[in-house]
């Protein structure tokens, strides 16, 4: 499970994470929605344990990220929005690295980066340069990464964004199968549908604070929306009104 | 060795393999050019150690003297090197390497994440140092006939002499980026380097060792000694370093030495560790933050562009590419470094005491005057390769914004061509006029001078930015886009083209002089064949530019389509 209390992320004078708490179950799938900037990126690379927090804890599988990073790392996997990979290496190289970061050892680690590359459909382009890939193909990579090493908490910024149809079926699936797994997920996005469609819980933030939380159907209700598309939710929980002037600007 | 640090060094070395297995063309010819100059300085400093070593052994105690007073200041210049080498080394192998994103977000503990980097960082540092010091070490130790122990003293003192600085130089990064946003830092410290090197390249070239060649100022050789000496402190680890290779070279074993250079390495390790433990999370944190960039605002630029005679697209293209230089100091900076080198070039010709040539000072001026033109040329050429060269390159994944819009790639690449040539023809110009002033040449050779670099100006900017749109490289630095296939390319076509253009415009030019000198008057057909000479230069120049020019807007056309 992941959880976060009262985490503030202040730069200089400008708070970018203002207090916000949440708690991602085992087995659940957690939308993590906002406009741009609103601190959706930095609150997940506090969670990953790339940026320190100003205040406030976070949680993963019980262990805290400040006091017992190895731990608490061990048992996560990142998915970040740009995503790091070695571009001289080849996808099997860079998985058996990943592995051994992890602590991957033995026989078990061919096979299990094997069945990773059959699973997101990059086995053919084992051997070859990172440098050579799409950035779907990429994107596919750092999520063989992520799944490596059968983390029980994932946090991923925009895992659909670059991936074609196909690939983010796939990754639908994944993350479902996972979730009926008992991992927990939380998944920041800005494809609303994606949200709708995965998502048990979701959380909205907007400039550093969660401004609703809860079911779609909670949500909803919060913004009086009643049975409106989340998209509408959102824009309207956001000040997305703005988007009305479009006609006069065009 | 999973768990091991050097486990996190592995995908640098599988990297390096692959790059190695896939070869790229212009490989093989980089490979030539660059391996065969490496080779040359090597045995360069080979030999001249080997020389020197071997004319100090028949000064007996003296030589001793100065041997052992040369190694300590060789290892004290080498150690402020390693220091502000480990200082900006750091900041980018602790603080701003991409992988770090990988390798913190991974369960690998702090202990072990330091000395993997700490290792790459003393390794990055310290590379050029050991290969300058081996020819070194090596040709004094061949002189002097030292024995096996000497070669070994000297893998034993060079590992922990490195080490110290470095890790010197990376507590200052960690105390740096713990105070100033990283990427500040970077650019701080980049000034400094550079201002460091200037500085250092100045006062070693004011010391005038050319002084010591002088039999009427033998004198004031003891106080220049003095003043060697002076800075050589027994607390520094530069000194021990020189004593414990002077011990061996001797046949000896400086135990003293030996052991504070390897204790005090071992506790600036111990020490830096803890140091990291504990605030490099913090540092590194904050160098993710991005506050709001303090940058320059160059008003002025626009004000100036406005009042040039250009089309909108021209002005537009030129306040851009000025405003991304100029706001970059990794850029920018680098001039700094090259203006040093240019005073240091004119102070030569001032101190120059040709008059104590006897006879023949009048012809060797002008000699030097054609001299000067070519070292004028390289500089040209150096500029040429460093900054206009990668001029379409440095466009990178904005490019699309150029292809996409309707300006013409005739336009870009001629916007990028004047843009670059104004600066190299004044910074040349400057330094022919201002060297053949200090000399005192004769004023035919100043005009033939004075144009020749306006002509080769045109060529070598014109050969560089039509080279650079022809093999550009998008997706990397500017600053390695020098060392690709077509930056080689371009420095092999320059340097034949300024031999071509000295041998065309110096032959008619000694004619001239040596007729002058026996006042004798230049006949017809002389001058016919001498205009012809420069009408010759003057074609190949003119020929150079246009045709490299319209190649590199052939090559962007063809991008386009």
């Amino acid at each position: 499970m992941i959880a976060i209390h009262d985490l503030v992320k202040q730069y200089g004078k400008f708070t970018a994470v203002d207090g916000i708490s949440l708690d991602v179950k085992p087995g659940e799938i957690h939308g993590f929605l906002g406009p741009n900037g609103a601190g959706k990126t930095t609150t997940l690379r506090m969670i990953a344990g790339l940026l320190k927090p100003t205040s406030g804890r976070v949680v993963v599988n019980g262990h805290d990220i400040a006091t017992e990073p190895e731990l608490a790392k061990a048992s996560l996997g990142f998915i970040p929005d740009r995503p790091f990979i070695y571009e001289k290496l080849t996808a099997g190289e860079f998985l058996r690295f990943h592995a051994g970061l992890y602590g991957l050892d033995g026989d078990g680690v061919t096979e299990r980066v094997q069945e990773m590359l059959d699973l997101f459909e990059l086995r053919r382009w084992e051997n070859e340069l990172v440098e050579s890939f799409s950035h779907g193909m990429k994107q596919r990579l750092v999520m063989c990464a992520a799944f490596l090493h059968r983390p029980q908490a994932v946090a991923v910024d925009e895992p659909m964004v670059g991936l074609d149809p196909r690939g983010a079926r796939l990754i639908k699936d994944v993350f479902r199968r996972m979730s009926e797994h008992g991992v927990a997920i939380l998944m920041s996005t800005h494809t609303l549908e994606v949200a709708q469609e995965m998502c048990q819980r979701i959380s909205i933030i907007l400039k550093g604070r969660i401004i609703a939380q809860g079911t779609v159907d909670e949500v909803r209700g919060l913004a009086g929306a009643g049975d409106d598309h989340l998209t509408s939710v959102f824009l309207r929980l956001t000040g997305g009104s703005a988007l009305q002037e479009l006609d006069e600007v065009v | 060795m999973k768990g091991a640090f050097s486990y996190l060094l592995l995908p640098h070395i599988w990297s390096s393999r692959n790059r190695a297995r896939r070869r790229e063309r212009g490989d093989l010819m980089r490979g030539l050019l660059f391996g065969g100059v490496g080779l040359f300085v090597l045995a360069a400093l080979f030999g001249g150690a080997f020389w020197l070593t071997w004319q100090l052994d028949d000064y007996d105690e003296l030589g001793d003297y100065l041997l052992r007073l040369g190694l300590s200041w060789l290892f004290m210049t080498f150690l402020a090197f390693l220091t502000f080498s480990g200082i900006v080394t750091a900041l980018s192998t602790f603080f701003l390497s991409e992988d770090l994103r990988l390798l913190l977000a991974a369960p690998v503990a702090s202990r072990r994440l330091f000395y993997a980097r700490f290792v790459r960082t003393v390794v990055q540092s310290s590379w050029m140092v050991v290969v300058f010091l081996a020819p070194v070490l090596m040709g004094v130790g061949l002189a002097r006939c030292a024995p096996i122990g000497f070669y070994l003293t000297s893998v034993l003192t060079i590992v922990p002499f490195a080490v110290i600085p470095v890790a010197v130089g990376t507590a200052c990064t960690l105390l740096l980026v713990n105070v100033f946003p990283a990427r500040r830092a970077r650019d701080l410290l980049m000034l400094m380097g550079l201002l460091f090197a200037g500085s250092i390249v100045i006062l070693l070239r004011m010391i005038r060792p050319e002084q010591l060649m002088r039999v009427e100022s033998l004198p004031d050789v003891t106080g220049f000694f003095a003043t060697l000496q002076s800075p050589v402190t027994p607390l520094l680890p530069s000194f021990w370093a020189g004593e414990m290779l002077f011990a061996s070279l001797k046949g000896g074993w400086d135990l003293l030495h030996t052991g504070a250079l390897w204790t005090t390495a071992l506790a600036f390790c111990v020490g830096l560790r803890a140091a990291d433990e504990r605030w490099h999370f913090a540092g590194y944190s904050r160098s993710q933050e991005a506050p709001k960039a303090r940058f320059t605002k160059l008003r002025g630029l626009d004000i100036i562009a406005r009042l040039l005679p250009l089309s909108p697209v021209r002005r537009q293209l030129l306040v851009k590419d000025l405003k991304i230089f100029l706001r970059d100091v990794s850029q920018w900076s680098q001039l700094l470094l090259l203006l040093a080198l240019v005073l240091i070039y004119l102070y030569n010709f001032r101190v120059l005491d040709l008059g104590r040539i006897p006879y023949m000072s009048g012809f060797i001026k002008n000699v030097y005057a054609f001299v000067n033109l070519g070292m004028a040329g390289f500089v040209m050429a150096t500029v040429a390769v460093r900054f206009v060269f990668p001029a379409v390159s440095a466009e990178g994944a904005a490019f699309w914004l150029i292809r996409t819009s309707p300006v013409s790639m005739h336009d870009f690449l001629w916007s990028k061509f004047w843009t670059g040539l104004v600066p190299v023809l004044v910074l040349t110009e400057g330094l022919t006029m201002g060297a053949n002033e200090l000399l005192g040449v004769d004023p035919v050779l100043k005009v033939v001078a004075a144009c020749a670099i306006v002509f080769l100006s045109f060529a070598l900017v014109g050969l560089a930015t039509g080279l650079g749109a022809r093999y550009p490289r998008f997706t990397v630095d500017p600053s390695q886009v020098a060392g690709s296939y077509g930056g080689v390319m371009f420095m092999i076509l320059a340097v034949l083209l300024i031999i071509v253009t000295i041998v065309l415009l110096g032959w008619p030019s000694t004619t001239y002089l040596m007729l002058k000198l026996r006042h004798i008057p230049l006949g017809p057909t002389r001058l016919v064949i001498m205009g012809a000479s420069f009408v010759v230069a003057a074609v190949i120049s003119i020929a150079t530019w246009l045709i490299g020019m319209r190649s590199g807007v052939r090559a962007l056309e063809a991008m386009r389509n």
